[in-house]
């Protein structure tokens, strides 16, 4: 079955092939989504945009059948009324999705990632039918509009295509499929393969089906979308063709009417020297960027996934290879973690789990990773008692909860892991310390602990950078703010201008509007 | 600072603390019973047992002073292998050229003491060296030229195997060695083997190095998560080098004394010897403080030991079968019911990571 087989019905029926009413989800303590209504038309790409946290991603979770919504919702596929109470559900239910990790196997191929999680019609002895499979895999990728070879592993495929591939899978069953859902599709695509994988989902259009077009880029809605429907704090803004409006109106309605930021109550001016100069830094996403931190200075560092604001630190820390130059106090800063610690820097990642301590050791031993020498006796003998006495008076400083130095990191909440990330680092006393995504996966009480160490920290005397894909957390602390876009940094905010509104319009590519 | 949530939060850490760590010096009738808990030291108990089966089963022979000195004495070359192992999977990678390098150590012993003049202890020097240079090999070929340890030591260990062959013309090779070298084999020192006693030495070196230091210390968190090692200024390259010059060397250590109890080399000595060292070092990690230790090897390696010796003297055709049966059995039970706990708490910490939210 191919997809011009399929088109014909792609006209605009009088029912929407997908259909939501009221649709609600609480968490514990918060709504993330309230009411919400939405009508998908077959045969057309429906942008769903909204600021991180306005409970897009939630809605699609509702879809994919992974989280039960509140009672009183009414969804209809085609007209026939279903509930999703499972992902079985959703995919019997003809809903078809494309998650923003793909969940692709690297060292397969297309043919081979086609045939995942799928029943396989085999020859006789259970052989595969490699052959048919093959040339089956060549045409789908083909209906797409990909040309490229299958038989090369999807690791090496460009980012268009293997997005084409994992579409390919998602939508194996055309004949069951009604709806596919795109999550984020060009988060980590260069600007030149978005086209091809518009003509991708340009097809998927034709063939009838239901497109739901979540982005963060909005000149993409205006390119390959139908209509767009904004949601802000689990409430639908609306819903508009997009040749209806424009992209100021589509972030007034995302952002809402906020407030300028009062008055920031540490506003004091930075007097300190420029401690942090970074020069011409070059990596993957990151280019050119010049950065100059005075001592005293919180700096924030906006931007979207994929802009080139989560490479950044890392990159001044030394963790990949990078281009340009690190200078602190007017002395090079070598590209190594090591190195960059021993002159002065602090790097706390955004991984915390992976790359920001050692979840199987009690919390003493990471904490005492930075520096050993301060508890070396004679013979490199490491004395337990000063290590004990050390980690104890951190966990009281930062709260850390249990406080308990043989716990296990990794047993520890998200708050109180970070803390002890933290704290690793500011018995260092560093005069940069670098924190990428420092209250990500944090609950509330640890989050204003950190914000406070953060300015605590800048008070004493050091450069704070702070990389954050909350644009709360950048107003709330930073004294300025860098936006990055397309691995540059493309705009500085500061004062009174700091606020989320504005960090949203740049970040978006929307330039400022005073 | 909502206080309900951080209420929530202090519940579920709590719950799944460990239980104080054994390892701990502290004192404390609390520290006593976890160290006591049959989960961590499930291996002495296993001793225990044994030795009193099979002193049930063949009280004249199994308790006896003959079968103690000869389990002692003979698990010594194995045992100085399991801490050579111990060494570079306590920073995360292995090293499976062990066995290859112990014959390395001892045909160059050999070697030397036929072809050449030199005093015994600068041709034991001489084999220790080189064998510390195999192990440098490996590790540039795993740093450097960034081959998985697995694969990288068992391409060496065969690579070895070949120079072996050469060196010896695949013939059996007979040290010449003085006296006082076999003595130090056979001999005693107040009542303990010799080479007991170097056992004991070597062990305690390593105990202090990895538990005390900054180098232990060093090792463990490369072993435990080497990104973040890296990241918190641990000098990971140089760790991963330096382990596997480490484990090179106690290897070819382990090659002297075997040349001190047996001078024959062949070139079917050191592969046999693989598979009771890395047994011992994996039950042992099941033991004491849960994760490879010196003292959980030993004591492993020995409950293992008498077992094996047990069923030898109670049931005479056993005696060839029983051996890797007996080690094979026992690895996978006991790691198979050591790691449960570990694998739950891990588990349940995986799952408590909160949900990104976007």
């Amino acid at each position: 079955m191919t997809l011009q087989q399929l088109s014909p019905d792609g006209v605009e029926g009088a029912t929407p092939v997908l259909s939501i009413r009221g649709l609600s989800k609480t968490f514990v303590s918060t709504r993330a989504l309230n009411g919400v209504d939405l009508d998908l038309r077959a045969g057309e790409i429906h942008a769903l945009v909204g600021q991180n946290g306005c409970g897009k991603s939630t809605l699609i979770k509702v879809l994919a059948g992974f989280h039960q919504p509140d009672p009183g919702v009414e969804i209809r596929l085609g007209g026939e009324e279903v509930e999703l109470s499972s992902t079985a559900d959703a995919h019997r239910a003809g809903l078809r999705f494309v998650h923003q990790d793909l969940g692709l196997v690297g060292t397969l191929n297309t043919v081979e990632n086609l045939m995942l999680g799928r029943r396989l019609t085999t020859a006789r002895g259970g052989r595969i039918r490699w052959d048919a499979e093959r040339s089956d895999a060549e045409r789908r990728m083909k209906d797409l509009g990909y040309g490229f070879d299958v038989a090369r592993p999807v690791a090496a495929l460009g980012a268009a295509e293997r997005t084409g591939v994992a579409i390919a899978r998602a939508l194996w069953d055309w004949e069951a499929a009604r709806v596919l859902v795109v999550d984020e599709p060009t988060a980590s695509l260069p600007r030149e393969e978005v086209a091809v994988l518009f003509a991708a989902l340009q097809r998927v259009r034709a063939a009838g089906l239901g497109v739901i077009y979540v982005s963060h880029r909005l000149d993409e809605i205006f390119a390959i979308g139908d209509r767009v429907t904004v949601l802000r704090d689990g409430v639908r803004v609306g819903t508009w063709d997009v040749d209806a409006i424009d992209q100021d109106g589509l972030v007034r309605s995302m952002i809402g009417d906020e407030k300028l930021r009062p008055p920031h109550d540490q506003s004091v001016e930075p007097t300190g020297e420029v401690a942090l100069a970074v020069t011409g830094l070059n990596g993957t996403v990151v280019e050119d960027v010049d950065l100059r931190v005075r001592r005293g200075e919180v700096v924030g560092i906006a931007g979207l996934t994929g802009s080139g604001r989560e490479e950044l630190l890392p990159l001044i820390f030394g963790v990949a290879s990078r281009t340009g130059e690190v200078e602190l106090d007017g002395r090079p800063v070598p590209a190594n973690p090591r190195r960059a610690m021993r002159a002065g820097l602090a790097l706390v990642p955004a991984d915390r789990r992976g790359e920001g301590a050692i979840l199987e050791m009690p919390v003493r031993e990471n904490f005492g990773l930075t520096d050993l020498r301060r508890f070396a006796t004679r013979f490199g003998f490491l004395s337990r008692a000063r290590e004990t006495k050390e980690v104890t008076e951190w966990i009281r400083r930062l709260d850390v909860r249990p406080p308990l130095p043989e716990a296990l990191f990794g047993a520890l909440s998200g708050g109180n892991q970070q803390k002890v990330v933290l704290a690793k680092w500011l018995r260092r006393q560093p005069a940069v310390l670098l924190l990428d995504e420092p209250s990500q996966g944090v609950d509330v009480g640890a989050k204003a602990v950190i914000h406070a160490l953060a300015r605590q920290v800048a008070a004493d005397g050091a450069c704070v950078v702070i990389a954050s894909s909350d644009d709360n957390e950048l107003c709330d602390t930073c004294d300025r703010v860098l936006v990055m876009r397309d691995g540059r940094i493309v705009a500085e905010v500061t004062g009174s201008r700091l606020t989320t509104a504005e960090l949203s319009r740049l970040q978006l590519g929307l330039g400022a509007t005073v | 600072m909502a206080p309900t949530q951080q209420a929530i939060q202090l519940d579920e850490p709590v719950d799944q603390l460990p239980e104080p760590e054994p390892r701990a010096s502290g004192t404390g009738s609390r520290r006593l019973l976890g160290k006591l808990a049959p989960r961590r030291i499930s291996a002495i108990y296993l001793l225990g047992s044994f030795i009193v089966l099979f002193g049930l089963l063949s009280p004249d022979t199994f308790l006896t002073e003959v079968t103690f000195t000869l389990v002692f004495r003979s698990g010594v070359v194995t045992c100085i292998l399991a801490l050579a192992f111990l060494v570079p999977l306590t920073a995360g990678v292995y090293d499976l050229s062990i066995g290859a390098v112990m014959a390395l150590g001892l045909g160059i012993v050999v070697y030397l003491s036929l072809h050449t003049d030199l005093p015994i202890l600068v041709t034991a020097l001489i084999a220790i060296a080189a064998s510390a240079l195999s192990g440098a090999v490996s590790g540039f070929i795993v740093v450097k030229l960034h081959v998985d340890s697995f694969i990288a030591t068992l391409g060496v260990s065969q690579v070895l195997a070949g120079v072996l062959l050469l060196m010896s013309n695949n013939t059996q090779l007979i040290g010449d060695f003085p006296e006082g070298w076999g003595e130090l084999g056979r001999g005693d020192f107040a009542g303990v083997p010799v080479v007991v006693w170097m056992l004991l030495l070597l062990a305690l070196v390593m105990w202090y190095c990895l538990e005390f230091t900054a180098v232990g210390r060093h090792l463990l968190a490369t072993g435990g998560n080497r990104d973040a090692a890296r990241l918190a200024g641990v000098p990971t390259e140089r760790v991963l080098f330096g382990v596997f010059v480490a484990s090179g060397a106690i290897s070819g250590l382990a090659g002297v004394v075997f040349s001190m109890q047996s001078p024959v080399f062949s070139s079917s000595v050191g592969p046999g010897y693989l598979f009771p060292a890395v047994a011992a070092v994996f039950l042992g990690a099941s033991q004491l403080s849960q994760r490879p230790n010196v003292w959980g090897t030993l004591i492993a390696y020995f409950a293992l030991a008498f077992g094996i010796q047990g069923l030898a003297l109670s049931a005479s055709s056993a005696s060839v079968w029983s051996q890797p049966m007996f080690q094979g059995v026992s690895l996978i039970i006991a790691v198979a019911v050591a790691s449960r706990p570990v694998l739950r708490k891990l588990r349940a910490s995986r799952e408590q990571a909160p949900e990104s939210v976007s």
